[in-house]
C-alpha cells in the first residue's frame, strides 16, 4: 500500500514543477537571430549566416574586381610593384586573400584565438597589396 | 592588351558551370563544416576556429605534413633531372621515336590503384619478385611491411616509375620544337654539349618544364591512392602522408569538422606553393 501511496503524494509536486518550467528542460529555447546557428537546418551544406557572409564577401569582391577590370581599367591595368611582380587587380585580390588566410592560420597556430589582431594585420596586408604590390 | 572579341567567354561557360558544381559547392561545404561539429544526422553545432587551432598544433598533423614535404621533395629531385636526361637521350627521328613514346606512356595509362597493387605484390618479401630477389638472392633485408626505410624506398621508386614519363614526354615535346638552325649555329660556334644544353635546350624547355614541375608538385603533394594501396600508411605511421591521414580522420573517425579544417589548411599550402612556383617560373616572361 505504501508503495503506491508515496508516488501518489509526490504527484502534485511533480505537476507544480512542470508548471514552474521544469518541463522545458532539454527543449530548444527560442532565440533571436544568431550568426552561428544553422541557417537551413535540414540542408546538407550546413550553412550558417557567418560562413554565408564570408562567401558573399569573397564573391562580391571578385565581381567588383571583374567589373573594374572589364570596364573601367581596360588598358594599362598591369603594373610592376615593389615585390617585382607584374600584377593586375585580380592578381592583387588573390594575393591579399591568400595572404590573409595565411596570416590567420599562422596566428591560430602560433598564438591562438581570438583573432582580432590578425584581422587588423590582414586588413593592413590587403591595403598594402592593393597600394604597392 | 585589348581583346575585341568577347565571344570566347560563352564557350567557357559550360566549364564554369561544371566547375561550380564539382569544385565550388563541395569547397563551400568544407568551409562550412570546418567551423562546426557534427555527430551525424545532419545536425551541426558551431565550433568556431577551434578545429584549425587544434589541427595546426597537433603533432600528428605536423608529422604528416613533414612526411608529405619530404616525399614531394625527394620525388621532384629525382623525377625532374631523370626526366630531362631521358628526354635528351631519346631519338628525334626514325622508327624508334614511336617505340620510345609508347614505352614512356605505358606507366601513365595504368590506373593508380592498380599501380599500387602491382608494386605491393612486386615488393612483398617471399611473394614478390623484388622482395624475393632482395632478401633471398642478394641477402639484403628488405621488407616494406616491417621496415619504414624499405617502405619509403618502395613508394618513391613506385612514384618515379609511374610519373617520370610525364616529365619525359613534356620535355621531349619542348625539345623537338627546337629548330635545327639553333644546333647548326651551336656547331659552328663550337659549343660544348653542356653549352648546347644550358643555352639552347634548357631555355626552350623552360615553359614545358614549368608545367611539368607544377603538375608533379601538385600530384605528388596530393598523392593518395598509390601509397594507400601499397603500404596503407604503414608500417606504423611512417608512410602516412597528409592525404592518407586526412582520410583516416574524415572517414575512419568520421570527424568531419577537424577533417574539413585540415583539408582547408592542406589546400592553402598547395595553393601557396603552386602560386610561388608559378610566379618564380613566369617572372622572366613579363620583362
Amino acid at each position: 500500500m505504501r508503495k503506491v501511496l508515496v508516488p501518489l503524494l509526490l504527484l502534485p509536486g511533480a505537476a507544480l514543477a512542470q508548471q514552474a518550467g521544469w518541463g522545458n528542460v532539454g527543449q530548444q529555447e527560442e532565440t533571436g537571430f544568431s550568426w552561428t546557428d544553422p541557417l537551413w537546418p535540414s540542408f546538407w551544406m550546413a550553412w550558417t549566416p557567418a560562413t554565408l557572409a564570408v562567401f558573399i564577401g569573397i564573391f562580391s569582391a571578385i565581381a567588383v574586381i571583374g567589373l573594374l577590370e572589364g570596364f573601367r581599367y581596360r588598358d594599362g591595368i598591369e603594373r610592376k610593384g615593389i615585390l617585382g611582380l607584374t600584377t593586375t587587380l585580380g592578381d592583387r585580390l588573390f594575393i591579399s586573400l591568400l595572404g590573409s588566410a595565411w596570416i590567420f592560420l599562422a596566428w591560430l597556430g602560433l598564438v591562438g584565438q581570438p583573432i582580432w589582431i590578425p584581422l587588423f594585420i590582414a586588413i593592413g596586408w590587403g591595403i598594402f597589396v592593393f597600394w604597392k604590390v | 592588351m585589348r581583346t575585341e572579341n568577347q565571344k570566347a567567354w560563352f564557350f567557357v561557360l559550360p566549364v564554369l558551370i561544371l566547375v561550380a558544381f564539382n569544385a565550388l559547392v563541395p569547397m563551400m561545404t568544407v568551409v562550412n563544416y570546418s567551423v562546426q561539429e557534427t555527430f551525424g544526422n545532419n545536425q551541426f553545432f558551431w565550433q568556431g576556429l577551434d578545429w584549425f587551432e587544434q589541427i595546426l598544433r597537433s603533432e600528428r598533423f605536423q608529422a604528416a605534413l613533414g612526411r608529405q614535404f619530404l616525399f614531394t621533395a625527394i620525388i621532384l629531385a629525382i623525377e625532374v633531372p631523370l626526366g630531362i636526361i631521358i628526354a635528351l637521350s631519346m631519338p628525334r627521328k626514325g622508327i624508334w621515336v614511336s617505340v620510345c613514346l609508347v614505352l614512356m606512356a605505358l606507366p601513365m595509362l595504368i590506373p593508380w590503384n592498380v599501380v599500387g597493387a602491382m608494386w605491393n605484390i612486386f615488393a612483398l618479401p617471399k611473394i614478390g619478385m623484388l622482395g624475393y630477389f632482395m632478401n633471398d638472392v642478394l641477402g639484403i633485408r628488405y621488407d616494406m611491411t616491417q621496415d619504414p626505410l624499405a617502405a619509403w624506398i618502395t613508394i618513391i621508386v613506385m612514384d618515379v616509375w609511374h610519373w617520370t614519363s610525364l616529365v619525359v614526354l613534356l620535355c621531349y615535346a619542348g625539345l623537338v620544337s627546337i629548330p635545327d638552325a639553333y644546333y647548326q649555329a651551336a656547331k659552328i660556334d663550337g659549343a660544348s654539349p653542356w653549352a648546347v644544353f644550358r643555352y639552347i635546350q634548357l631555355p626552350k624547355m623552360k615553359t614545358v618544364l614549368t608545367i611539368a614541375i607544377l603538375l608533379r608538385f601538385m600530384d605528388s603533394f596530393n598523392i593518395y591512392t598509390e601509397p594507400f594501396v601499397l603500404t596503407g600508411g604503414g608500417p606504423g605511421n611512417s608512410t602516412t602522408l597528409l592525404s592518407i591521414d586526412l582520410v583516416k580522420i574524415a572517414l575512419g573517425q568520421f570527424d568531419l569538422g577537424p577533417a574539413a579544417a585540415m583539408s582547408l589548411i592542406y589546400f592553402a599550402i598547395t595553393l601557396a606553393v603552386s602560386w610561388v612556383f608559378y610566379v618564380v617560373m613566369t617572372k622572366d616572361d613579363h620583362r
